[in-house]
């Protein structure tokens, strides 16, 4: 297996920048997600690392070797397309063993390793059929067994569970990380799918408009997002955010005012920022509680309840609000009607201070 | 519409069918007639759609003298010559056009796009210039190679290529395989139909095309069929069933050709139009 070392690596088509400078290492075996909004250039760095596009400025290294220009197919890489891309004329087993045969592989461990891959991924039965008579999920482990063969030092996943329905999607992750363990290989994977960075990666690459904004393990990001960007785009529903203003910052307890009037306590080092300085307040739907309207707090009034089953989401119009407040309640006891005047409250462990560029204020 | 008036409709589209298949068969059959008659009873004054001698005298003397063998197989090498040689040009420059990116790509595409407005006809002079100072009149490379380069069959392989999903390309790139490979593994199989539609076309249009071997044969043993037809006229005289005879000879490999692929070229011409086959 084979580390994955990036710096300073930059894309432009003409005048328009896509990479703006991605410094980045992923070590040897390791699960890493790349993950960000349509256009972020997730999917383009990936190409950059399997070759399919060129690298404007920066360095590629695989293993150690600077592969900038070294060609696809001898970077140690197998790539897994969201389209599947199984070429249709070829059977599946034609299909896992052709680039087998580019390379000369006598045909006897062809076969072997086509078997053994088959059967790792429970596909045996379907080595003789054309693409066109396997379902979705078929094509899915093909395209991933025809990776599996070629015995990579990196698989490349670009969105390969995106064409699967939910039910599917969700089996195949488990799948995935079962592979991941059984192979122990460095894999790449490209989502805008939060909830399949969460599940598979050891470590995510949040982008946006061509930068990293944070990279780490789910949690790390789950729990100490960087900025606005990482703390709004994961999790779901995304973090509430309210208006503020620093009060003080003292003593390991930021205070501050929300444009309604009421001020709440935040565990974060009110210090980094100046007292009177606009702020931003995030609190995950989770960690709200919703009370009446007489339990002090974050004064609103329930706009809408959805239940889900085994959870519940209310949304409260609040003052100053990034759109309506998401709490995540579960059963639907004690909810109060709909339009009433309710008060929210959280642990101020649990709430995010963000300064005006969207920075996180560090945690107490 | 009710049953009745249907019922009408098809039964007019049926007779409609029928008289402009009669209309295109007609000159067809009335060659074979002609062919199966004696001479004498070609220039006779009465008409009769049927011979009232029938024989095969014309194509007896037809395939014994003259020379409408040794045509026929130099109509058989050339057109396939052009045929192999235009498909493979054709398909690797509609491959790069389409596929592979390069300065001055679009600039090239154009100039060979502009192969569409010039006609043949205003080619044939430096044409003959160039094949007689490489030293290949009455060769067949001299009939061959100004055959060979074909902008409308070039323009379709490449609009067909431009629908053909990119990441085939990419996976197989990924597998190892070069340009040349890709075309010919994942490019070529995908565009079976396309591929075979347009092959037909080139080995018809260069079995029936008179005009270049016209300029650059001069040589009886290097004519094509087409050419060579001519010759039959000067040598037998107007000898109708002989000429009906020799023409048939030599349009039937073709026919038989297209009856053998009419499935792979509707299924090509369908799949070019982008409607389903």
């Amino acid at each position: 297996m084979a580390s994955v070392r990036l710096r300073g690596i930059r894309k432009h088509y003409g005048d328009n920048p896509v990479i703006k400078g991605v410094d980045l290492d992923i070590e040897d075996g390791q699960f890493v997600v790349f993950v960000g909004p349509s256009g972020c250039g997730k999917s383009t760095l990936l190409r950059m690392i399997a070759g399919l596009e060129d690298i404007s400025a920066g360095t590629l290294e695989l293993g150690g070797v600077v592969s900038n220009a070294v060609a696809p197919s001898r970077r140690g890489i197998a790539m897994v397309f969201q389209s599947y891309a199984l070429y249709p004329h070829m059977s599946v087993y034609e299909n896992m063993g052709f680039a087998l045969k580019l390379a000369k592989v006598p045909k006897a461990e062809i076969r072997e390793r086509v078997t053994h891959a088959a059967a790792i991924l429970q596909i045996e039965h379907l080595l003789d059929r054309k693409p066109k008579a396997l379902s979705g999920g078929q094509r899915q482990r093909v395209a991933i067994g025809r990776a599996i063969v070629r015995k990579p030092e990196v698989f490349l996943f670009d969105e390969p569970l995106s064409n699967l329905d939910a039910a599917l999607r969700a089996q195949t992750r488990v799948e995935l990380a079962r592979l991941h363990r059984e192979l122990g290989a460095t894999m790449i994977y490209v989502t805008h799918d939060q909830v399949e960075a969460m599940t598979l990666g050891q470590r995510i690459v949040v982008f946006n408009a061509g930068r990293i904004e944070q990279a780490g393990t789910p949690l790390e990001l789950y729990q100490r997002p960087a900025n606005l960007f990482v703390a709004g785009f994961l999790g779901s529903p995304r973090m509430n955010f309210l208006k503020a203003t620093l009060v003080s910052g003292e003593g390991g307890l930021a205070v501050v005012r929300l444009a309604g009037g009421a001020t709440v306590g935040v565990a974060a080092n009110g210090a980094h920022a100046r007292t009177g300085a606009g702020v931003t307040l995030g609190v995950r739907p989770e960690h709200l509680r919703i009370a009446g309207p007489d339990g002090g707090g974050i004064a609103g009034r329930l706009a809408l309840v959805e239940y889900l089953g085994d959870v519940t989401l209310a949304y409260v119009q609040v003052e100053g609000a990034d759109g309506m407040v998401a709490v995540k309640c579960h059963g639907k006891a004690g909810l109060p009607a709909l339009g009433s005047r309710v008060s929210l409250g959280f642990e101020a462990g649990a709430g995010y201070l963000f300064d005006e560029d969207g920075a996180a204020l560090p945690a107490a | 519409m009710s049953a009745r008036t249907g019922i009408a409709w098809s039964a007019a589209g049926a007779v409609a069918a029928i008289l402009l298949a009669a209309l295109w068969a007609f000159p067809l059959l009335w060659a074979l007639s002609t062919s199966l008659r004696p001479e004498l009873e070609t220039v006779s004054n009465q008409f009769h759609w049927l011979p009232r001698h029938w024989t095969v005298d014309a194509y007896t003397r037809t395939l014994g003298a003259g020379n409408v063998v040794r045509w026929l197989v130099n109509s058989f090498v050339v057109a396939l010559g052009v045929t192999v040689l235009t498909m493979a040009i054709s398909l690797m420059a509609a491959y790069a056009f389409s596929q592979l990116r390069f300065r001055g790509r679009g600039l090239l595409f154009g100039v060979a796009m502009l192969g569409f407005l010039l006609p043949f006809e205003a080619l044939l002079v430096p044409l003959f210039r160039t094949m007689n100072q490489l030293g290949l009149i009455n060769s067949y490379a001299g009939i061959i190679l100004p055959q060979v380069v074909s902008p409308v069959v070039i323009y379709v392989f490449k609009q067909f290529f431009d629908a053909i999903p990119a990441d085939f390309r990419e996976a197989a790139v990924i597998d190892g395989a070069g340009p040349l490979r890709v075309l010919w593994s994942v490019y070529l199989p995908v565009s079976g139909n396309i591929v075979w539609a347009m092959a037909i076309v080139t080995f018809i249009a260069a079995w029936n095309n008179f005009l270049w071997p016209f300029i650059i044969v001069t040589s009886n043993d290097m004519m094509t069929i087409p050419l060579g037809l001519t010759q039959t006229y000067d040598a037998f005289g107007v000898r109708y069933a002989q000429l009906m005879a020799a023409a048939l000879l030599g349009a039937f490999p073709v026919a038989l050709a297209y009856v053998a692929f009419q499935r792979r070229v509707t299924q090509g011409f369908l799949a070019a139009s982008g409607l389903k086959g």
